[in-house]
């Protein structure tokens, strides 16, 4: 253990770290001898006094006044440490109250702003719809007004006697509509389905729910043959020839 | 300083009360403007660096560890650091701004008269030159004895031997006056 002391104190470490010039791995290590060997604390202490003896040796007498410019300095120091203290306490509050709106601004934008592209999204869908009826209003009203448009009265066979219906064809607009106005009740498993043989081929054009007085386009065709069938619920995919109620030339 | 005197000061320090300061001003404050003298060889940069050091020490009271160091070492270390960081920043500035006085003979102004401190500058005198060479080296250029021995071509068993010998010289001119001095001080302190 003496050898241990023996070297350190022959080591610069104790007058590096008297001086303050140690790097910090190095002022750990001063330290850690110092508390663990006598020798070194003793040398230490020495090294202290020796120091403290010289300094005091070369005092240098101090100017008058001096000492009044360090306490003014020091107590105007403390006001604007306190003064600095409130601000920044009053900054931090502040700081925090505008970081609570902005997150409030921020996330009420942010709502507003998916409600608007919601709300624009509507709109866009309500003017093409309105856009498309408005294109089948005016087609509706050239064929109907057209003097060209020939209008055919439709019944039904035995099957449907009520069933009334006006076919309207413009063969230069080529343009044709059936308006059903009257419709034979059906039981529940069963509706009536509308479909239409053009150029040889049969298209179905969908059920028929109710004599609503609309308007229902019909593929053009030079001698199509639209027909009215009584279908199972639900639609078929191919009209059942014997459950023709109703059929238009046009 | 006297271990009581130490302690009330540094206690009035913890407590961060200025009057510590005051205190520290009137007991060590001529002792560090000769630390920051040495170091800067100029009388009103030592003057401008002892007022930083001050407001260090006031700022930084609440680091100081009594276990790690006596008080007097803290002080000095700051004062050091202090001193050595307004030297290098006047070295950066040129020249001309600045005249740095080089020589060993100190500009010690009107309050030089004061005997107590004539007393001390007489007697630095009767300490040989190749003693105070190795004091100054090491506590006030902050050399390491290795470092001295190096810089000054100068053995470092005999840097050794010399820092014994100059501190004990010193000790035989000064050390009944320097202890004499604190215990007065005290003295009056505490019977005032």
């Amino acid at each position: 253990m003496k050898q241990i002391q023996q070297s350190i104190l022959e080591s610069d470490l104790l007058e590096k770290y008297l001086m303050g010039t140690t790097s910090e791995e190095e002022t750990l290590r001063a330290e850690k001898y110092i508390e663990m060997y006598p020798l070194v604390r003793k040398a230490y202490d020495e090294l202290q006094d020796n120091l403290e003896f010289y300094a005091k040796s070369h005092a240098v007498p101090v100017p008058d006044g001096l000492k009044g410019k360090i306490l003014t300095q020091i107590k105007k120091g403390n006001r604007a440490g306190n003064r600095f203290t409130r601000f920044a306490m009053a900054a931090s509050f502040a700081i925090l109250v505008s970081a609570g709106a902005s997150y409030f601004f921020w996330s009420q934008n942010k709502s507003l702003q998916e409600e608007n592209t919601l709300v624009n999204a509507k709109i866009d869908n309500l003017q093409e719809e309105m856009r498309e009826q408005l294109e089948d209003v005016r087609n509706q009203f050239i064929v109907l007004q057209n003097p060209e448009t020939k209008k055919y009265k439709v019944t039904g066979n035995t099957k449907a006697q009520e069933l009334k219906a006006v076919a309207y064809v413009n063969p230069v607009k080529k343009l044709s509509y059936l308006n059903v106005s009257n419709l034979p009740n059906l039981p529940k498993n069963q509706c009536y389905q509308m479909w239409a043989e053009v150029n040889g081929e049969m298209l179905n054009l969908g059920i028929i729910k109710e004599a609503d007085q609309k308007l229902l386009a019909l593929p053009y065709s030079d001698n199509a043959v639209g027909y009215i069938t009584i279908e199972p619920e639900g639609g078929n995919d191919s009209p059942t020839v014997e459950n023709i109620v109703a059929n238009i030339a046009y | 300083m006297s271990m009581l005197l130490e302690k009330h000061i540094v206690e009035l320090l913890q407590e961060r009360d200025e009057k510590a300061i005051s205190l520290l001003y009137e007991h060590y404050g001529s002792t560090l403007l000769g630390v920051a003298h040495k170091v800067l060889r100029n009388e009103e940069l030592a003057q401008d660096v002892l007022q930083e050091s001050f407001v260090k020490i006031w700022k930084k009271s609440d680091t100081y560890d009594a276990s790690k160091a006596k008080l007097f070492t803290w002080l000095f270390r700051i004062t050091r650091n202090t001193a050595i960081d307004k030297l290098r920043s006047v070295k950066t500035k040129s020249d001309k701004e600045i005249q740095i006085n080089v020589s060993d003979v100190y500009n010690l102004g009107v309050n030089s008269t004061r005997p107590e401190f004539m007393d001390v500058r007489d007697n630095l005198g009767k300490i040989e030159s190749k003693y105070q060479i190795v004091l100054d080296a090491l506590f006030f250029q902050g050399m390491t004895q290795q470092e001295a021995s190096d810089e000054l071509d100068i053995p470092l068993g005999t840097i050794k031997s010399r820092l014994k010998i100059g501190l004990r010289e010193l000790k035989k001119i000064y050390g009944p006056v320097m202890l004499l001095i604190p215990a007065l001080k005290l003295f009056h302190i505490l019977s005032s």
